[in-house]
Formats: structure tokens, C-alpha cells, sequence
């Protein structure tokens, strides 16, 4: 018996193989393979970026990794991978080392600002009040303003329903994310779900099973649910802007799924991977976009959202110190208010 | 009740304890050298050190004939591995219920196999990451183990060594799929498929330890040197954190009195 159970552990032994994973040198050659396989085995847009605007990334690594040969320095070497991570047009996607933090901007620099924190004053007057960072106040014609300009930290309940106990008389809101470049998922969840009174069907997300392009699990549905405290369901106008990213982008594709808000500005700036990170050989650290969030008719929403009213700030307004998007919001709330 | 042995010892003679109640317990502290890895975090080895603490329990017992010794081991280790810059905070816990039948080769040295269960979670933490800076780690196995147990006389003391090897069989391990966030698991609660199915192709772990027990004048002390191999390979996402932890601490033997003992049993008066 003894013999048999030492046979059998001896064998277990010889079957336990060492668990390891392919490694790229320490060398600019090497850390631009590793940086090139994180990005075509984890990151989750290639497919849609080819779709989209034709990325070939194996085209990508045949340009790039001739230029890290040729690399007389690390700051050098920073700079061609920050280049290379740009050709997926992704401000998700990020390198960070001693030299900084490789970013793409494109997503918002190459279009109108529509929005000034200047003109915003004229609106929030004096008066206004600021509750768990959400600007708010009273406009003209009983008609609500709030301003939420990030969602890098989670909402209080009690918070929102403070602000919405003293904005409780008005016929409308507008609710102004312009410039929100995100923060966590969760603090746009839970402020959406003030939003709403049942559970809502706003969309869906994935990630990849594998690494393919395209292996990915079936999209899973995300719902809405009533948040804890005050609802507000009266009208809503959401005002966007190219800067609104991320988890703010996501805010918006989950009011866009709620009968009582209309979305109004520009189009937003996207960013709808959640982001994960790993790293190099030499220590630099990549964040990439790893799980797809598609809106509720399964459609990536990672270039932006469309507004259901196009309004772009006017130049006249802007010199005269005129907000044309919150007039527009303003105009539509009261409308609304007028029709009911 | 649990008496030290001393204090049996003052009353009673060795003959007139009862093997199936002495109970050795120890307690060691120690340092142990880090390697992880875990490619949900990051693709490269990480290196680094902590602190080990284990607590073992080792008691007797028989149905028929037959002979069994239980034990039970508790371990955990705090540490810290490093890529460069990169940081990895290691927590990892495991409690192990193990059952042993003696075999006797010849002399001194006895052979002891049997099985275990072991359950054991923790976490790789990265501070630098945002949205992923953990890697969680939990599971139960069933494991094969065994150990042999030398005694051996340097002048008139008698010292104890023992190798002890476990290896998992079978089990069911937590891990995520390739790319899934945590956010999706425990935020939005899409926890199918979470749950595998362990054995030594897809999780083939192991831990050796060697432990020699010394005599002092008061009490034994023991020292140790644990391998822990901890691995796994699953929805392409590899993992491996081996400690060699080095523990030293002191083991005791107490003697378990039941309540309906006469009060002579244990009294030192």
C-alpha cells in the first residue's frame, strides 16, 4: 500500500510543472512586444477600431517596433509607445512612468468646447449652493440647475435628496455634465438611479474570454434601479459636451434610456471600456480599456453619444455671455411644463 | 480541559496517561521570500517578503484497531513583492483538516499518509491600479498527503524531525474570465461561471515543509522551513505565488482532561 501511495505522489510531483508566462525582455524591443501583445490580447476595441476607422494593429507593430529599435533613450522609448497607444484614438488607454502619462486627446481637443465656467456663473449667481460637489440653484421661470462636473467620488444619498428637496417646486431640471471626464461607475450609477422609480433595461456589457479580437461573453444586460432617498422624475435635459468621458458617458447613455430625460449639447466624448492596468518589463504601467459597455440597442457607445438635440454654443451668446445650451434646456423645459 | 504536561507529570506517571488525550500544539512566527505572479495584474514575477505565523494542532486518535493522527495547520502570510516600482501587497490565508495512519518502517522513522482538506483565500492587492488592483484568491481542495517523522538522540535528549508533503486533488477554485472585471462579479453580481474545477492540471500546487523539533529545558522548540507552491492556470490566467517561509516558535503538549475525571488526574496538590 505504502509502495502505491508513494508511486502515485511521485507521479503528482513529476506532473506539477511550474505555472509561468512568456516574457518579453527588459530591452525597447522587448518592452514594445509586451506592451504590443497587452493591447492585442487584452484590450477590447480592436475589432470595433478596425471596423470603425481601419486599425490594423499587426500593421501598428511592424511601424512601432522598427522606431523602439532605433530608441537612443527611455524618454525616446516613452514617446514611440505613447504613439503607438494613440492609433487606438482611446483616452482610456494610457502609459505612465517616470516620464509621465502618456495620453490621447483627440477625443475632445478636435471640437468645439461648448462650455465655459465663466458664462456658467452668470447662471449660478450668488446664491447657489454646492452639496457633495453638485452646483445647484434656481434659474428664471422655476427652473432647476445642477451642475455635475465629475464622478471621481460616490454620491451620498441623503446628499441628493437634500438637493432635491430644495429644488422640489421647480418644473424641470437641467442637469449639466458638460466637461465631467468621469470617475467611478458606480457614483454615475447611483446618481442615475435618483432618476428613476423601476427597474430599467439601459444597456449592456461584456468582456473578453479570450484573446482573440473577438472572443467576448455574451453582453449582459444592465438595469437601472431606484436609487435610496428622493426621486426625481419631472423633466429632465442633460446637457453634454465632447467633454463629457467615461464614466460620465456612461451616465448619460443611462438617463438617455429614461422617458422623462432628453439629452441636449454635443455629442459626448465616449470611453465606454472600463479600463483595466498590467505592466512592462521595465515597470511602466498601461491601462487599456478591457470590458465593452454597449447602450441598450447593443451599440458601442466608445466614440461618443449622440444627443437627442443638437445645440452648440453660439459665438454671439458666448460674447454676450450667454449659455445657448442652458437657454435651450430652458426653452424645452418649459415647453414641456406648458404641454402638460 | 487542557492541562499543560507538566503538571501531569508532577501527579501521575507516564504510564498512566492516555496517548488519545496528549494534544501538541505550536505557534510559529517567521519570514517568508516572496515570488507571484498573476497575470489578471500583471504578466511579470513580483519578489518580496513577509511574515508567516501557522498554527498546528496534532492530537491521536483510534477506531478499532486502527491508529489515526489528526492534525490541524492554520497559516497566514503578510507580505510584499515588488517589479520595479510596481508594488503587490500578498494576503493569503489556509486552514487544513488532515487525517494520517501511521506506518512504522523500522527503527525510528515513521511514515504517516492520509488526506486533507484545505480551504484557503486571499488577495494580490496593486495600489497603482484604478479599476483592477486585486486579484482575488479562494478555493477548497481535497489533498493527498503524507509525512515521515524521524527521532533521533543527540545526548540524552531526543530530537524530532518531520518532512510533510501536500498535494491537492481535487477541488473548486474562484477565478474570473480572461478579461472580466471585478466590477461585473461583485458590482452587477454576474458571478456565472466564477467557480472551476481544480486538480493538478489546471491548479497543480503543492507545500513541503520540514520541521525539527528541538528540546529545551521547559518546553520543545520547533523550527521550520515551509515550500508553498500555489498555482493555477485558468481561463488563460495564469497565477503562481511561491513562499519558503523560515518559522521558528515553540510547540507544547497538554494533556486533555474530561470533565468527569476524578480531580487526582489533574491536581497538583
Amino acid at each position: 500500500m505504502l509502495h502505491n501511495i508513494s508511486t502515485m505522489l511521485a507521479a503528482l510531483v513529476l506532473a506539477t510543472g511550474c505555472i509561468e508566462e512568456e516574457n518579453f525582455g527588459n530591452s525597447p524591443q522587448g518592452n514594445l512586444e509586451a506592451l504590443w501583445s497587452i493591447i492585442d490580447e487584452r484590450y477590447c476595441f480592436l475589432a470595433y477600431a478596425e471596423e470603425q476607422y481601419g486599425l490594423c494593429w499587426d500593421d501598428v507593430y511592424t511601424r512601432y517596433h522598427k522606431q523602439a529599435a532605433d530608441a537612443q533613450s527611455n524618454a525616446e522609448l516613452f514617446d514611440i509607445m505613447g504613439n503607438m497607444l494613440r492609433e487606438l484614438r482611446d483616452g482610456h488607454v494610457n502609459l505612465s512612468s517616470e516620464y509621465g502619462m502618456s495620453y490621447y486627446w483627440d477625443w475632445k481637443l478636435g471640437y468645439p468646447i461648448n462650455f465655459s465656467d465663466s458664462i456658467q456663473r452668470n447662471y449660478l449667481g450668488k446664491d447657489f449652493r454646492i452639496n457633495n460637489g453638485i452646483y445647484y440653484t434656481v434659474l428664471q421661470d422655476s427652473v432647476a440647475y445642477a451642475y455635475v462636473g465629475s464622478f471621481a467620488n460616490a454620491f451620498g444619498n441623503s446628499n441628493i435628496t437634500a438637493i432635491m428637496a430644495h429644488l422640489a417646486h421647480c418644473k424641470g431640471l437641467i442637469l449639466d455634465i458638460r466637461n465631467n471626464g468621469g470617475g467611478m461607475l458606480t457614483a454615475a450609477e447611483q446618481f442615475a438611479s435618483h432618476f428613476t422609480a423601476e427597474k430599467t433595461h439601459c444597456g449592456y456589457i461584456q468582456h473578453k474570454t479570450g484573446k482573440g479580437h473577438n472572443d467576448f461573453s455574451k453582453p449582459d444586460p444592465l438595469y437601472l434601479e431606484p436609487g435610496k432617498g428622493a426621486l426625481w422624475l419631472r423633466p429632465v435635459v442633460l446637457l453634454t459636451n465632447r467633454g463629457v468621458f467615461s464614466s460620465a458617458n456612461h451616465f448619460t447613455m443611462l438617463m438617455r434610456a429614461l422617458p422623462q430625460v432628453t439629452v441636449m449639447g454635443d455629442k459626448t466624448g465616449g470611453g465606454s471600456g472600463m479600463p483595466l492596468s498590467s505592466n512592462l518589463p521595465n515597470g511602466w504601467n498601461v491601462r487599456f480599456s478591457a470590458c465593452p459597455i454597449l447602450d441598450k440597442e447593443k451599440r458601442h457607445t466608445e466614440f461618443g453619444i449622440e444627443p437627442d438635440t443638437v445645440v452648440n454654443m453660439g459665438s454671439e451668446d458666448w460674447n454676450s455671455g450667454r449659455d445657448t445650451m442652458i437657454d435651450a434646456a430652458t426653452r424645452h423645459i418649459l415647453q414641456q411644463y406648458d404641454s402638460n | 480541559m487542557l492541562l499543560p504536561s507538566a503538571a501531569v507529570a508532577q501527579h501521575s506517571t507516564r504510564d498512566a496517561i492516555n496517548p488519545y488525550r496528549v494534544v501538541q500544539r505550536s505557534t510559529l512566527h517567521g519570514i517568508s521570500l516572496l515570488n507571484t505572479l498573476d497575470t489578471y495584474l500583471s504578466g511579470y514575477d513580483h519578489k518580496g517578503a513577509g511574515y508567516h505565523i501557522q498554527h498546528e494542532t496534532l492530537r491521536r486518535a483510534h477506531t478499532g484497531s486502527y491508529n489515526w493522527i489528526f492534525r490541524t495547520r492554520t497559516d497566514a502570510t503578510l507580505g510584499i513583492a515588488t517589479q520595479h516600482s510596481n508594488s503587490q501587497l500578498l494576503l493569503m490565508a489556509s486552514r487544513r483538516w488532515s487525517g494520517y495512519h501511521p506506518f512504522t518502517i523500522g527503527g525510528n522513522l515513521k511514515i504517516l499518509a492520509g488526506a486533507q482538506i484545505r480551504a484557503e483565500g486571499g488577495a494580490l492587492y496593486t495600489p497603482a491600479y484604478s479599476n483592477n488592483p486585486v486579484s482575488a484568491k479562494a478555493g477548497v481542495t481535497m489533498d493527498a498527503s503524507a509525512m515521515a517523522v524521524y527521532t533521533f538522540l543527540i545526548g540524552e535528549k531526543e530530537y524530532r524531525a518531520r518532512y510533510t508533503m501536500d498535494i491537492p486533488l481535487i477541488g473548486a477554485l474562484f477565478a474570473p474570465e480572461y478579461g472580466q472585471s471585478y466590477y461585473e462579479i461583485f458590482g452587477l453580481g454576474h458571478t456565472r461561471g466564477i467557480i472551476h474545477i481544480s486538480s493538478p492540471f489546471n491548479a497543480p500546487s503543492m507545500t513541503h515543509s520540514f520541521v525539527i523539533d528541538i528540546p529545551t529545558r521547559k518546553s520543545t522548540l520547533r523550527i521550520a522551513y515551509i515550500a508553498d507552491i500555489y498555482q493555477s492556470d485558468i481561463n488563460s490566467l495564469r497565477t503562481h505565488i511561491y513562499t519558503h517561509s523560515f518559522l521558528v516558535g515553540y510547540s507544547r503538549t497538554i494533556y486533555k482532561v474530561k470533565r468527569n475525571d476524578p480531580i487526582e488526574a489533574y491536581s497538583p496538590l
